[in-house]
């Protein structure tokens, strides 16, 4: 149970896919312009990577190592293609204004990476924790980046307005320039958090083995 | 080598087959709900641009001036016997793709109102056209699609002259446009041609065909 609760925590922030290993950012620019697009994307993404993980672990040892790509890219676009039809049928507000984005998560290097990285070699349990700790991982900073977006560039947050009426939006923001800007001060801020949560874990181990 | 081919080539074949016996039984079973949907967001949209209409009649005989743009189906808007006017669903490329719009023509030879069902542009830029608040008059509280209604159809329908651009999306803003003023000019064209046809209804049949075979030209030409 601890070692899958150390893969989950990976994803969050020491490994996260967005901040640690700069995966999958094309989609976080492109849909982060207002919160609601990104809670959607994450939370489509994530589905698609845990079933994609799951069935991968599951089926790893009949994967002929040589197809193992195509046979990858057959399980991630059934997948997506599920994600799409289902956001389709049941949220159209949200399938319409993500559009594109939504196919495009069959190339989200995110899934083809943890996939061919991770769930290809470990167990179920492993790949299941790693799906939902980078899900968890991608999807945070999708809102966080969203919020300071939405919330600079257009004065809402979820389409709810915030800032007065008399606050003029700060179009830059919104614009893909302005995704980069705030996408670099989440790294510095997570680079930031990373270095002080292994700080903090040293000086316990050191209290520790004085105490010892 | 080549029993291995064979192996490898089976078990893709294998995964593939799954996946597509998976797909199917998602589609068969979200299928009736797309369509739902898609039906539901149409008759809204008609509601919205007619409030008092009840009645839809599918009508034929448009033709695009732009080649790019396409009618898919056409309506006149009834209250009961009376016309309202016409809404024409026309699809156009736009930057991401096609764009599909329902376009609404009252008898005034004004835009009665657009509404956007399908576009796939830009989230936060383009898509901005479809965004219900997002305005181009911030002070109006008019939508990029909003600020047609009402109209012209002699008006030059030109970005950044006539009509305002959704920022930093002028294809968008442009594509649309095109869009509106194809589907107008349709309809336009269509009234004159049925007006026409209504005034010598009472005449011999014979000349309503002189009748239309005159304007259909027109209708292309403009």
């Amino acid at each position: 149970m601890k070692k899958l609760y150390k893969v989950f925590r990976q994803g969050i922030i020491f490994e996260n896919p967005l901040l640690m290993l700069m995966i999958g950012l094309c989609s976080a620019i492109a849909v982060t312009t207002n919160v609601s697009n990104g809670i959607g994307m994450g939370l489509a993404m994530t589905f698609v990577l845990f079933f994609s993980e799951v069935i991968v672990s599951l089926f790893r040892k009949l994967i002929p190592s040589i197809i193992r790509m195509p046979i990858f890219l057959i399980v991630i676009g059934a997948f997506t293609t599920i994600v799409d039809l289902i956001m389709k049928a049941y949220f159209p507000d949200l399938s319409k204004s993500m559009g594109v984005f939504i196919p495009l998560i069959v190339v989200n290097c995110i899934i083809m990476g943890r996939v061919e990285a991770f769930a290809s070699k470990q167990s179920l349990g492993s790949a299941i924790a790693d799906s939902l700790g980078m899900g968890l991982g991608y999807t945070w900073v999708l809102i966080g980046i969203a919020a300071l977006r939405e919330l600079f560039g257009n004065g809402t947050l979820a389409g709810i307005q915030v800032m007065p009426a008399s606050y003029q939006p700060i179009l830059f923001f919104v614009l893909p320039p302005g995704g980069f800007f705030v996408f670099s001060f989440f790294v510095a801020f997570n680079i930031w958090l990373k270095r002080r949560m292994e700080n903090v874990e040293r000086k316990k181990l050191e209290a520790r083995e004085e105490a010892a | 080598m080549k029993k291995d081919m064979a192996k490898l080539g089976i078990t893709l074949a294998l995964f593939a087959s799954v996946a597509c016996a998976c797909l199917a039984v998602v589609y068969a079973f979200t299928k009736e709900n797309i369509e739902m949907q898609a039906e539901k967001q149409f008759n809204a949209s008609m509601q919205e641009l007619f409030p008092q209409a009840n009645a839809f009649d599918k009508i034929q005989g448009f033709v695009s001036s732009d080649p790019n743009i396409k009618f898919e189906t056409a309506y006149e808007v009834k209250n009961g016997t009376i016309p309202l006017g016409l809404a024409i669903k026309a699809v156009g490329p736009s930057y991401g793709g096609t764009a599909t719009l329902l376009v609404a023509v009252d008898l005034h030879r004004s835009i009665a109102g657009v509404e956007v069902i399908e576009l796939k542009d830009t989230p936060g830029l383009g898509m901005n056209a479809s965004n219900p608040s997002y305005y181009v008059n911030k002070a109006k509280k008019t939508t990029f699609v909003g600020q047609f209604a009402g109209k012209f159809l002699t008006d030059p329908f030109e970005v950044k002259k006539d009509v305002v651009a959704i920022t930093a999306a002028t294809i968008t803003s442009r594509s649309l446009t095109k869009i509106i003023k194809a589907a107008g000019d349709a309809a336009i064209a269509y009234m004159d041609q049925k007006m026409a046809v209504q005034t010598v209804d009472s005449n011999a049949s014979q000349q309503q065909n002189t009748q239309q075979q005159g304007t259909q030209p027109n209708a292309g030409g403009k």
